[in-house]
């Protein structure tokens, strides 16, 4: 397979720009990306996977979303969440595990956390503020369990330390760097 | 590219590239070759195989005509070059007993097995200029050539040769060989956060420039320090480079690079036995490099000794001072990056600089 | 046949993709990109690759611009405020060859990626441009502590105690704080970080902008980011507020202006002209020269 057989997915030039707009919207919190022009279909949690996953990370698969050549596109080696650089897992499924939080010295070794949710456009409004975000901003999201927000805020209340999220509907991405601030979580 | 009209600076860098070339293309002389560089400048041409860090015998004769012959650029040349190979795999370590040797001596002792090999090298020739080599025709190359080759008997020499330390080890002199598996520390992929582990150390020190290395080992030699090595083996040759078969995974010899390797033994110490033993510094590099297989070797076991006693008394037993400023292409680097435009800065400067001034001048005038 | 496919042929055949690095080194610098983001101001290590432009010319920018370019930007390179300074105009052409598609710009506005040494534009930037700046020192921390490992420890800490003594010796001795360019600024109330060596005049427009700043230092393997909408707030004492070079004459009391464009309130270059006499001018040549295009264009 030469690199033009390969599926969009998994081109240099289709992560580049994945890379930007997932860029924009982790320095911007409450904004969306929209990756529908993009995906040809994939979800946009594997999409986030693949523009930073290779044989160089760790990555743990909660709930065995990923298929098996999805799997071996995305190249990285499996290991439980605790130990894992990234996290793929169900937002309707409270969390079981303790991601990595990084070091005080360290902080970069925190997750990231691709979270799938069932929709970023409705649900319940949750109430932003932090850097990136002009004064407040509304983020909406639907199938997020409750103990997704009260299980971030104890991972992420020893700043630097903490873990970051990337919140996926089918086609679109919003990102909680752990410096954002929600109201009420 | 839709980029506007040309300016300035980049005229100026054109005419920079056409001038290099000018002053490589004026006189009389015949356009270097590649294989003259690499044939009749080989210690050169190995100075930049190592510090390069890309055992790539071409491309580096290319580079040193490309530059005008300054190492540090040539260096520079194929690091960069290197820099975005693809990884195709990593091989087992190699174990240099297995070097076709063309060079092999041994400070500790008077014979060692296999011979004291001398080989190639300047070490005991006086250094008085051979004139008629200013004037050698291509005729005086076939002479020396049937001179070496005419009547010489068949290879009668074995090609390896067992390890000089290896009689220390049997007798205990020398700690044994620890079994170590853990993966190497990847310099190319990761950058130096202290502590490194020593797998770091060597590899930094493998590809550093020879006079950076040369002068921080001097300075321990001198006295800034207290390791005090004797060479217990140098060895230059060719190993075999051993890569797994793409599908049985059987080691498969795929070519050989030349090498030069030193193990020096330094003061003895406390062992975990109990009994004292000596002490080892290790260094090698690509091509045939002695002064910095030395240099290497005496900060290996500088360094080492520091982390072990953990105390830092000289500046060549700091790892972060060591490991940080041997680099001769990061080193050149930010050297010639003085001469770029610094005007906004130095603008900032006299700013501040006035600004003192007239606090100090206001000092001055004001009534006692 | 395209400069990029002529550039990487070897006899080997082997050519170099798009933006000239790998896609390996390009995932290593988007994933360190992305935790500087979620980190204010953390120095987030990188491997560095080696780039055919020597260390301290800008190979940190250069990794940076390198891993955000797609066919579709528009770059702008600048040093010293000016894009045709011999390391821009130098920068310039590596990206002009290795990444086909992508455009130049010399006006602020038109670029998407703009990648800076020494200055930030006198333009304020929007949401839809990134600013990249090459750093040569990242550590604010390094004049007052040599050893990595504990700077790590007090960056982590905030604690960031040794500066303010720093500082304040600076008071003792010249009642001024002396600190010219690289002054440093707290971001996000947490990491203080070296704004690189852009003058004081340029460190207000880090506080709460519109766009992305990225920092890449090559040969010192750090990437840090400043988000948009985002505290950043050079470190001073109560009683002694941060000032901005004046570009007072002394003597005067006026304030200088460009020759060019009159302009009164742009970073100026001082230099002496072909006769001796000290003149004055913008830093910034996309600033100065939409100033006179107005100009022209109101006559």
């Amino acid at each position: 397979m030469s690199v033009l057989d390969l599926p969009r997915l998994w081109r240099p030039e289709t992560h580049q720009a994945l890379f930007r707009r997932i860029l924009d919207v982790a320095a911007r919190p409450g904004q969306i990306a929209d990756l529908s022009d993009l995906l040809d279909g994939r979800p946009a949690a594997l999409a986030a996977l693949a523009t930073f996953c290779d044989n160089t990370q760790t990555l743990a698969d909660v709930s065995g979303a990923l298929s098996a050549t999805d799997r071996a596109f995305l190249d990285a080696a499996t290991v439980a969440p605790e130990r894992a650089g990234f996290i793929l897992a169900a937002g309707a499924e409270a969390p079981q595990f303790t991601p990595r939080l990084g070091a005080l010295d360290a902080p970069e070794g925190g997750a990231v956390i691709v979270v799938t949710v069932e929709s970023l456009t409705e649900g319940a409004a949750l109430a932003l503020s932090g850097p990136g975000v002009r004064d407040t901003a509304t983020l909406r999201v639907a199938g997020l369990a409750a103990d997704w927000l009260a299980a971030r805020a104890r991972w992420c209340a020893d700043f630097p330390m903490g873990a970051d999220l990337v919140l996926a509907d089918p086609a679109r991405l919003a990102v909680l760097p752990r410096t954002t601030h929600i109201k009420g979580a | 590219m839709a980029y506007v009209a040309i300016r300035g600076g980049a005229d100026a860098i054109k005419g920079s590239a056409r001038l290099m070339d000018a002053l490589r293309a004026m006189g009389a002389s015949a356009p270097l070759e590649l294989d003259q560089i690499e044939r009749q400048m080989p210690l050169l041409h190995s100075r930049v195989l190592s510090e390069g860090g890309l055992y790539h015998p071409r491309l580096a004769s290319l580079a040193l005509k490309q530059s005008l012959g300054d190492s540090l650029e040539a260096a520079f040349f194929l690091r960069a070059y290197r820099s975005t190979k693809p990884r195709l795999g990593e091989t087992a370590p190699h174990d240099t007993r297995a070097m076709r040797i063309i060079r092999r001596v041994s400070a500790a002792f008077k014979d060692i097995p296999g011979g004291q090999m001398l080989g190639a090298t300047p070490d005991y020739l006086h250094r008085l200029f051979r004139f008629e080599l200013m004037d050698e025709g291509a005729e005086r190359f076939a002479d020396i050539a049937r001179d070496w080759f005419g009547d010489r008997p068949g290879a009668q020499t074995p090609t390896t040769f067992p390890k000089v330390l290896d009689t220390l080890r049997a007798e205990g002199l020398l700690p044994p060989l620890a079994d170590d598996e853990t993966p190497p520390f990847d310099i190319t992929r990761e950058p130096l956060i202290f502590p490194v582990p020593r797998s770091a150390q060597l590899s930094t020190m493998a590809r550093g420039e020879t006079g950076g290395l040369l002068a921080l080992a001097y300075s321990n030699m001198r006295g800034y320090g207290d390791v005090h090595p004797t060479v217990g083996e140098l060895r230059v040759g060719y190993l075999p480079v051993m890569v797994p078969h793409p599908v049985t995974g059987k080691p498969m010899e795929a070519g050989e690079v030349l090498v030069t390797e030193c193990e020096i033994v330094a003061m003895f110490e406390k062992a975990d036995s109990g009994a004292p033993v000596f002490t080892l510094g290790y260094g090698a590099c690509f091509g045939h490099n002695e002064v910095k297989a030395i240099a290497m070797a005496v900060l290996d076991r500088a360094i080492s000794v520091a982390r072990e006693k953990g105390r830092i008394a000289n500046p060549s037993e700091d790892p972060e001072f060591v490991l940080l400023h041997v680099d001769g292409i990061e080193s050149m680097g930010f050297c010639t990056h003085y001469k770029m435009p610094h005007y906004v800065t130095f603008q900032a400067d006299m700013d501040r600089l006035r600004a003192a001034r007239a606090k100090t001048g206001e000092a001055a005038d004001a009534p006692r | 046949m395209h400069p990029v496919d002529a550039m990487g042929q070897d006899r080997d055949g082997a050519a170099y993709g798009f933006a000239f690095l790998d896609e390996d080194a390009k995932r290593e610098l988007r994933r360190a990109i992305f935790k500087a983001v979620c980190i204010p101001g953390h120095q987030v290590p990188y491997a560095s690759r080696e780039m055919p432009i020597a260390r301290g010319f800008g190979t940190g920018g250069m990794q940076l611009t390198l891993a955000l370019l797609g066919p579709s930007d528009c770059v702008k390179v600048i040093d010293q405020g000016a894009d045709d300074s011999v390391n821009a105009a130098n920068i310039r052409a590596f990206f002009a060859l290795t990444c086909p598609g992508v455009t130049g710009a010399l006006r602020t506005e038109a670029a998407s990626v703009i990648q800076t040494r020494h200055r930030i534009p006198e333009q304020p930037l929007r949401a839809d441009q990134i600013l990249v700046l090459q750093v040569p020192y990242p550590d604010p921390l390094v004049v007052v502590e040599p050893n990595a490992a504990r700077r790590r420890r007090m960056h982590g800490r905030a604690d960031y105690a040794r500066l303010w003594v720093k500082l304040y010796e600076d008071m003792v001795a010249f009642d001024e704080i002396t600190i010219s360019h690289r002054y440093p600024t707290r971001i996000n109330g947490h990491y203080i970080i070296d704004p690189s060596p852009i003058p004081r005049w340029d460190v207000p427009k880090l506080h709460r902008a519109e766009c992305l700043y990225l920092f890449g230092a090559g040969r010192e393997k750090r990437i840090y980011a400043v988000p948009p909408h985002t505290d950043a707030i050079p470190i001073t004492f109560n009683d002694v507020a941060f000032a901005v070079e004046s570009f007072r004459d002394r003597t005067t009391g006026k304030r200088h202006v460009c020759r060019r464009c009159g302009a009164d309130d742009s970073f100026l270059d001082e230099f002496p002209d072909e006769d001796g006499v000290r003149v004055f001018q913008c830093s910034d040549a996309a600033w100065c020269a939409m100033r006179l295009d107005r100009m022209e264009a109101a006559e």
